[in-house]
C-alpha cells in the first residue's frame, strides 16, 4: 500500500528526532512533526545533567542537523489526531497525511497543579522553565513543586537568582542522595516533604500559595511557582491506543511510542534517546516485514555518488534509439515482467531486437562491467529494481 | 540510477511497496528517476496475472519512452 510517508513521527524532541534519523538513515521517507520547534524539552535546558551533550540548544542543533542530513523532513505542524490502520492516517495542522508506521514521541505536557485560576497565572508567576524565567525572580521568593531528579536541578538553578526557594514535595523525594546533599548545602533552599499546594493567591499575577503539610495549612508568599507534577502524556491522540494513569501511551501494531510519552518511560535524555533509536529500528523492521522481507538492492550500489550535474552523454557511446535493453534483478517473475513490457516497446518502436542483462541475484549489487556495457551500448535500458 | 547519470534513459520498474525505498535512494543520489509503478506483488503471480501487470504498466512506459525520445 502506498503512503505519503514511510514513517511519520509526532514530536521532534530528542526521542522523535532520533527515531526519525535512524529510519531515514535506512532510506525511508520520514517526516517529523512538531507543533513548536524541534527540540522539545531540551530547548529549555541550559545545563544538561546525566548527559554528555553540552547545553540543551547545542544538543538540539546537533540532533536536528543529523536528522535533516539523513533526509528527515521537519513538519512544522501539530498532529491533532492519529487513526491507526495498515496506512496510518494523521490529521495535522497542515492537512491529512498517511504513513506506514507512526512513532508517537510527543513527550509530556507541562507540570500542573489542577487548581482553579492556574491557567490564567501561567506566565504571570507560574512557569515550568527555570532556565527561561529564573532571572525574572531575581531577589524574590519562589516555590518548586515536584519530587524527581529534575525538580531538584530546577530548584538548584533557581537558587542562583531567587532569594529563597521552597521545594514542595508531595510524596517522598525520588532524587539521588547526591542531589539531596546539594539541596541541603544550598543555604537558600528549603525542602518540605508531604506538602501539597491547595490554593493560589494573587490577582492577575501570582503573590503566593497555600501549602498543606502534616502540620496544617499555611500561606507561603512567593512571586514564582514552578510545578513539575502531573505532567500528562498524549492520551487521546491516537484512536484506540491504551494509556497508563499518567496518560502515557502503550504502542500497538504500527503505532510505536518513544520517549517520555511511552508508558513506563524513565524520563531522562539518555533513556529518550535510546527509546528513539529503538523505535526507529522497529519502524524499519515493521516496514521490511510488510514489504515481504525482500530487500531493495540499488543496482548502482557501490558506485561513487556524483553531484547532480544532470545526465551526461556516455563517453564513446554509439547507441541510437533502436538500441534498447532490459536489465533484470533476477527476482521471481521480474524477467518475465520486463520481457512483457519490452515486447510492447519493441512493437511500438518497431525494434529489431532487445538487449538483455541480468544480475546474478537480487541481493547483490550490479557489477560495474555490466553498467559500463549497458551505458556504452544502449540508449535506453528498462530496469527491474523493486518487486 | 547510475545509468541515467551516464545519459542512458533508464525507466525503473518498481512495485508500489518498494516505491518509497526507490524514491529515497533516488533522493539520496540526487536523481529524479523515471518510474513505472506496478501493483505489488510480482513474484508468485500466474501467467494471466502477470499479463495484467504488463497491460497495466505498458501505456505509461510507452508514454515515457516516447517523451524521452522526443516523439510526444
Ligand atoms: C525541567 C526538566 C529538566 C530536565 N533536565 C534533564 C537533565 O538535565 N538531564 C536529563 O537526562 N533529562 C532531563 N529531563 C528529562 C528530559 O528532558 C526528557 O526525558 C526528554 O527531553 C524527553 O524527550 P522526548 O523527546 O520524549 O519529549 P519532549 O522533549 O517533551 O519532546 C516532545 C515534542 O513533541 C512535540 N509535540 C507534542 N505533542 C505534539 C503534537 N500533537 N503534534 C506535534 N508535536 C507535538 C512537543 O512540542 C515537543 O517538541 C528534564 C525534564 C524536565 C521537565
Amino acid at each position: 500500500m502506498s503512503t505519503d510517508w514511510d514513517v511519520a513521527v509526532v514530536g521532534a524532541g530528542i526521542a522523535g528526532l532520533t527515531a526519525a534519523r535512524v529510519a531515514a538513515d535506512r532510506g525511508l521517507r520520514v517526516v517529523a512533526y512538531d507543533r513548536l520547534t524541534p527540540g522539545g524539552q531540551l530547548v529549555n535546558l541550559t545545563a544538561l545533567h546525566d548527559h554528555p551533550g553540552g547545553t540543551g540548544p547545542e544538543l538540539v542543533s546537533a540532533l536536528t542537523a543529523a536528522a535533516e542530513a539523513a533526509g528527515v523532513r521537519i513538519g512544522y505542524a501539530e498532529v491533532t489526531r492519529v487513526h491507526p490502520g495498515s496506512a496510518v492516517r494523521l490529521e495535522t495542522g497542515d492537512g491529512e497525511v498517511t504513513a506506514g508506521v507512526v512513532v508517537v514521541a510527543a513527550g509530556l505536557g507541562p507540570g500542573r497543579l489542577g487548581l482553579p485560576a492556574e491557567e490564567a497565572l501561567v506566565g504571570r508567576g507560574i512557569s515550568t522553565c527555570a532556565g527561561c524565567d529564573g532571572p525574572l525572580f531575581r531577589g524574590r521568593a519562589v516555590a518548586v513543586v515536584g519530587e524527581d531528579e529534575w525538580t531538584a536541578e530546577e530548584a538548584l538553578e533557581l537558587a542562583g537568582w531567587a532569594s529563597a526557594v521552597t521545594v514542595l514535595v508531595p510524596g517522598p523525594p525520588r532524587w539521588s542522595p547526591e542531589r539531596a546533599e546539594r539541596l541541603a548545602a544550598a543555604g537558600t533552599v528549603e525542602v518540605l516533604t508531604g506538602a501539597a499546594v491547595t490554593a493560589l493567591r494573587g490577582e492577575g499575577v501570582l503573590s503566593g500559595v497555600v501549602v498543606r503539610t502534616a502540620d496544617g495549612e499555611r500561606d507561603l508568599p512567593v512571586a514564582g511557582l514552578f510545578p513539575f507534577v502531573d505532567r500528562r502524556g498524549p492520551e487521546g491522540l491516537v484512536d484506540g491506543l491504551a494509556a497508563d494513569e499518567h496518560g502515557r501511551l502503550v504502542g500497538a501494531g504500527n503505532v510505536l511510542v518513544a520517549g517520555d510519552a511511552r508508558a513506563g518511560a524513565e524520563q531522562s535524555l539518555a533513556a529518550a534517546e535510546a527509546d528513539g533509536r529503538a523505535a526507529g529500528e522497529a519502524a524499519v523492521a515493521a516496514l521490511a516485514a510488510t514489504a515481504g522481507s525482500l530487500r531493495i538492492v540499488d543496482p548502482t550500489y557501490g558506485l561513487p555518488p556524483e553531484d547532480d550535474a544532470g545526465p551526461v552523454e556516455a563517453a564513446g557511446s554509439t547507441a541510437t534509439w533502436t538500441d534498447v535493453a532490459l536489465f533484470t534483478n533476477s527476482k521471481p517473475n521480474a524477467t518475465e515482467l520486463l520481457r512483457g513490457l519490452g515486447q510492447r516497446l519493441q512493437a511500438h518502436w518497431e525494434l529489431p531486437e532487445l538487449g538483455f542483462a541480468a544480475k546474478e541475484s537480487a541481493s547483490v549489487a550490479a557489477d560495474k562491467d555490466t553498467i559500463d556495457w549497458l551505458s556504452q551500448r544502449f540508449k535506453m535500458v528498462l530496469v527491474a529494481v523493486g518487486d | 540510477m547510475e545509468l541515467e547519470k551516464r545519459g542512458v534513459v533508464a525507466p525503473l520498474v518498481v512495485t508500489e511497496t518498494f516505491l518509497p525505498l526507490v524514491q529515497a535512494q533516488a533522493r539520496a543520489r540526487r536523481v529524479r528517476p523515471r518510474l513505472v509503478v506496478v501493483p505489488h506483488p510480482v513474484g508468485g503471480l500466474n501467467e494471466a496475472e502477470l499479463a495484467g501487470r504488463i497491460e497495466g504498466a505498458a501505456a505509461e512506459l510507452l508514454r515515457m519512452a516516447d517523451e524521452a525520445r522526443g516523439l510526444s
